[in-house]
C-alpha cells in the first residue's frame, strides 16, 4: 500500500463511524442543517443585497469591510493592511489559499506561519492540501515525524500526542509575537457583521485575539442572514466533519471592546484594535447566476463527501485544484478556476450526495460541469 | 490523469457508431440478441424486455477500455469499423444465461412481454455517464422515436445503467414520452424465486442511491433464501462504494484501483459477492468471487 492508501484508510476509519455516531446522538443537527441550507439559499437569492448589508454591519461595529472581485484584488487589500516586515499568523482559510495570500505576503517581506497543524505541515512540506478540513490527511504519522525532524530539528517520536506537542511548542512563540492574525470565516452574519469560526486546536482563537490586527478573508457565499443562522452553520460544520461538539466556536464582531466603564462600549480592549473583513467573489457571483452551479455555493466545507467518495479515496488527494479537492473540490474547481476537467473523474457513485449536510446534488453538478467541458472543447456555446 | 486525445477519440467515434447502428462499438449486432434464440419471445408489442445490450457488451466494453489509450493514438483505425461490424461476434455465454434466466423468471411469473431482437438499441448510458449531454440528448431522441415506432408503452429493464438512462430520457421528455419504465426486480418482488448460499451484496450505485431500490432489491434477495452479510462501513447506503466501471473510459488505472479497493472491502465481509449489474461484475470479478443475482436464482 502507498503512503496515501495507508493514510486515507486510517482517516476514513477514524472519521466515518464518528460522524454517524455524532448524528445518531444529536438528531437535532439534521434540523439545523436544513435551516442552514434555507438561510444560505435566502442569501444566494439576493446576494448583492446581503453583501452590502454585511459590509455596512461590519463598518457599524467598528470594523473595516472590503469586497474583492478576484484573487489579485484580495492580495492587494491584504498587502496594504499588512505591509512588510511583519510576523503574520494564519488560521486555516481555504479562501486565503485560493487567493494566494500566504505566498504573496512572504514575497513582500513578511514572516508568515500557518497555525492549523495540518496546514503547518503543508507549509513545511511545501505541498498542496489534500482535504478541505484535514489538509495533511495524505501524510502518515511516520511521514509527519520525519518532516518535523527535518524542518524543525526536533524528533517528536511516533506518538500522535508528541507530534502535536512539538508543533504546539513551535507555534507558541509565533502567536505571542505576531503583528497580524489572518483567519477565514465559517459563516458571516449579515445583520450583525459578525464572523463565526469553529475550531478545535485553539489556534484560531490565538490568531484572532493575540495580534493587534485581525483580518478575516472569506467567500461571499459564507454570508448568512443573521447571527443565529451563522452559529447554526458552525455547529453543523463541526458535526458533519466529525468533531462534535467543537472545542471552540468563536464569534468576532469588530475589534475588541469593553463596556465596563459606565457601560459605554469603547474599543479597543485586550484583543485586536483593528478588524478587517474581506469578502471575496472570484467567480462566486457568476456561479450564483447559474441554477445548477448555485448548489455548489451551499457547501459548508465539512469535508464529509471526501471520505465517502471512491474516486477521492483511490486517488492521491490530488483531485481538483487546490485547496479544493474531492467531490466538492471538483465542483469548486469549476466555480473559482473555471476548470471543468476535474469533474470528468466523477464516477457518479452518489455517496457524496447521501452524506452532504446541505443536500447538494454533487453528482448532478459534476455531470453539468462535464457537459460544460465537452461544450468548451467543441467550441460551442457557453451555458 | 485525463488524456484529451482519448476523450476526443471517444467523443468522435462513439456518436458515429451509435447514430449508425445503435451500438457503442463496431461489433456484429447479433451479439446483443442471440441470447433470446429459442425462447419464443414475440417481436415487439406494447410491453418489451429491454437489455440495452448491457450484459452482452460489458466484458467487451472492458476490453475496449483497455485498448483505448493505444487506439486513440492510432490514426486511421476507424477504417476497420465496417469490417468489425460484420465479422466481430464476441459471444458472452454467461450474460446470455443471465438474460435467459431473467426472461424465464418473468415468464413464470406471468409477465407478458416482447423483445425487439436485432432492432434493440443500446441505451446511450456511456454518453450520459461521461457527461456528453448534447450528444446524449441527440441520441435519446433517436431512441424515443425507435420505441415509439414499435408502439412501446412499457419497458422492462434488466440492469441499473439502462434503467437509469431511460429514467433520465423520460425526465427530459416528460410531456411527450408516455412510457412506463419498470425494472425486473420490481416485477419479481412478489414472486417466489429460489436461491441459496451466503453472500455479501455489492450494491449498484444507480440502483441504491439514484433509483431508490436498495431495500426492495434486498427484500427480493432475502425472500429467495439467500443470506446476506452486512457491515455498516462496507454495505451501508452511504458507505458502499463504486466498482470503478464508469471511470474506465476516462482512466483505466483509477478505475481498476477503485475496483480493487471495493473488492478488498467486500472480502472483509464475505468471500462470495452477489451483485446485480453487468458492469460491476466486469470490474469486480477479477479481484473477488462474484455472482450476478440472476445467475444464482431460478423461478419456482
Amino acid at each position: 500500500m502507498s503512503d496515501w492508501d495507508i493514510a486515507i484508510k486510517r482517516g476514513v476509519e477514524h472519521n466515518v463511524p464518528r460522524v454517524f455516531k455524532v448524528l445518531r446522538e444529536h438528531p437535532y443537527l439534521e434540523d439545523l442543517a436544513r435551516k442552514v441550507r434555507e438561510g444560505k439559499l435566502e442569501v444566494l437569492s439576493n446576494l448583492d443585497y446581503y453583501i452590502e448589508m454585511t459590509m455596512k454591519s461590519v463598518e457599524r461595529i467598528g470594523g473595516k469591510a472590503y469586497f474583492a472581485e478576484n484573487a489579485e484584488q484580495a492580495r492587494e487589500i491584504v498587502g496594504k493592511i499588512v505591509g512588510s516586515g511583519k510576523r503574520v499568523v494564519m488560521g486555516k482559510s481555504m479562501v486565503a489559499y485560493e487567493t494566494g495570500i500566504r505566498k504573496y505576503l512572504q514575497s513582500i517581506g513578511n514572516e508568515v506561519w500557518e497555525t492549523d497543524l495540518g496546514e503547518l505541515l503543508i507549509q513545511l512540506a511545501d505541498e498542496p492540501p489534500s482535504h478541505i478540513i484535514a489538509p495533511a490527511v495524505h501524510m502518515t504519522r511516520e511521514r509527519i515525524r520525519e518532516l518535523l525532524k527535518e524542518k524543525l530539528g526536533v524528533d517528536p517520536g511516533d506518538k500522535h500526542e508528541d507530534i502535536v506537542k512539538v508543533a504546539r511548542e513551535f507555534l507558541r512563540q509565533k502567536f505571542l509575537t505576531a503583528d497580524i492574525g489572518i483567519t477565514g470565516a465559517n459563516a458571516v452574519a449579515a445583520d450583525a457583521g459578525s464572523i463565526v469560526l469553529v475550531e478545535n486546536e485553539g489556534n484560531i482563537r490565538m490568531s484572532s485575539v493575540v495580534p493587534p490586527v485581525h483580518i478575516s478573508i472569506t467567500g461571499v457565499e459564507k454570508i448568512l442572514p443573521n447571527l443565529e443562522y451563522a452559529i447554526y452553520e458552525a455547529l453543523v460544520q463541526a458535526a458533519y466533519a466529525g468533531l462534535y461538539p467543537p472545542t471552540y466556536i468563536n464569534v468576532t464582531s469588530g475589534p475588541s471592546s469593553t463596556g465596563d466603564v459606565e457601560q459605554k462600549r469603547v474599543s479597543p480592549a485586550h484583543g485586536p484594535k483593528e478588524f478587517h473583513l474581506i469578502l471575496v467573489d472570484n467567480g462566486r457571483r457568476k456561479a450564483n447566476e447559474d441554477p445548477v452551479l448555485r448548489e455548489a455555493l451551499l457547501c459548508i466545507r465539512c469535508g464529509r463527501c471526501h471520505f465517502h467518495c471512491p474516486v477521492y479515496r483511490a486517488l492521491d488527494g490530488k483531485w481538483g485544484d487546490p485547496p479544493y479537492s474531492g467531490p466538492m473540490g471538483a465542483m469548486w474547481s469549476g466555480v473559482v478556476y473555471n476548470d471543468y476537467k476535474p469533474a470528468l473523474l466523477c464516477s457518479h457513485a452518489g455517496n457524496c450526495r447521501e452524506v452532504c449536510p446541505m443536500k447538494i446534488n454533487i453528482p448532478k453538478v459534476l455531470e453539468y460541469l462535464k457537459s460544460k467541458y465537452f461544450m468548451m472543447k467543441a467550441g460551442t456555446r457557453e451555458r | 490523469m485525463i488524456d484529451e486525445d482519448q476523450l476526443n477519440f471517444i467523443k468522435k467515434n462513439l456518436m458515429k457508431y451509435l447514430m449508425e447502428d445503435y451500438l457503442p462499438f463496431p461489433v456484429n449486432k447479433s451479439v446483443c440478441h442471440e441470447w433470446a434464440n429459442g425462447l419464443n419471445i414475440r417481436k415487439g408489442g406494447a410491453t418489451i424486455i429491454y437489455t440495452g445490450c448491457s450484459y452482452q457488451l460489458a466484458e467487451l466494453g472492458k476490453k475496449f477500455d483497455e485498448v483505448l489509450p493505444t487506439l486513440s493514438k492510432f490514426k486511421g483505425v476507424e477504417k476497420f469499423s465496417s469490417f468489425l461490424k460484420v465479422f466481430y461476434k464476441p459471444k458472452d455465454t454467461r450474460s446470455y444465461k443471465i438474460l435467459r434466466n431473467i426472461a424465464s423468471i418473468l415468464k413464470s411469473s406471468n409477465v407478458d412481454f416482447g423483445y425487439l431482437y436485432e432492432d434493440e438499441p443500446y441505451s446511450g448510458t456511456i454518453l450520459l455517464e461521461m457527461g456528453m449531454m448534447d450528444e446524449f440528448k441527440e441520441y435519446a431522441k433517436k431512441l424515443v422515436q425507435l420505441f415509439d415506432s414499435y408502439g412501446v408503452k412499457r419497458i422492462i429493464t434488466v440492469d441499473p445503467h439502462t434503467h437509469y438512462t431511460l429514467y433520465r430520457i423520460k425526465e427530459m421528455n416528460s410531456s411527450s414520452w408516455n412510457v412506463e419504465i419498470v425494472n425486473y426486480f420490481e416485477l419479481i418482488k412478489n414472486v417466489k424465486v429460489k436461491g441459496e448460499g451466503t453472500f455479501v451484496f455489492h450494491d449498484s450505485c444507480l440502483y441504491s442511491r439514484f433509483l431508490g431500490m436498495r431495500n426492495s432489491i434486498r427484500e427480493v434477495i432475502k425472500n429467495s433464501g439467500i443470506v446476506l452479510k452486512e457491515d455498516e462501513m462496507v454495505t451501508g447506503k452511504e458507505t458502499s462504494m463504486c466498482c470503478g466501471g464508469p471511470l474506465a473510459p476516462i482512466n483505466k488505472e483509477i478505475s481498476d484501483k477503485i475496483a480493487r479497493n471495493r473488492a478488498e472491502a467486500l472480502k472483509s465481509v464475505h468471500n462470495k459477492v452477489l451483485l446485480a449489474c453487468p458492469f460491476c461484475y466486469a470490474n469486480l470479478s477479477p479481484y473477488v468471487e462474484a455472482y450476478d443475482f440472476a445467475e444464482v436464482v431460478s423461478g419456482e
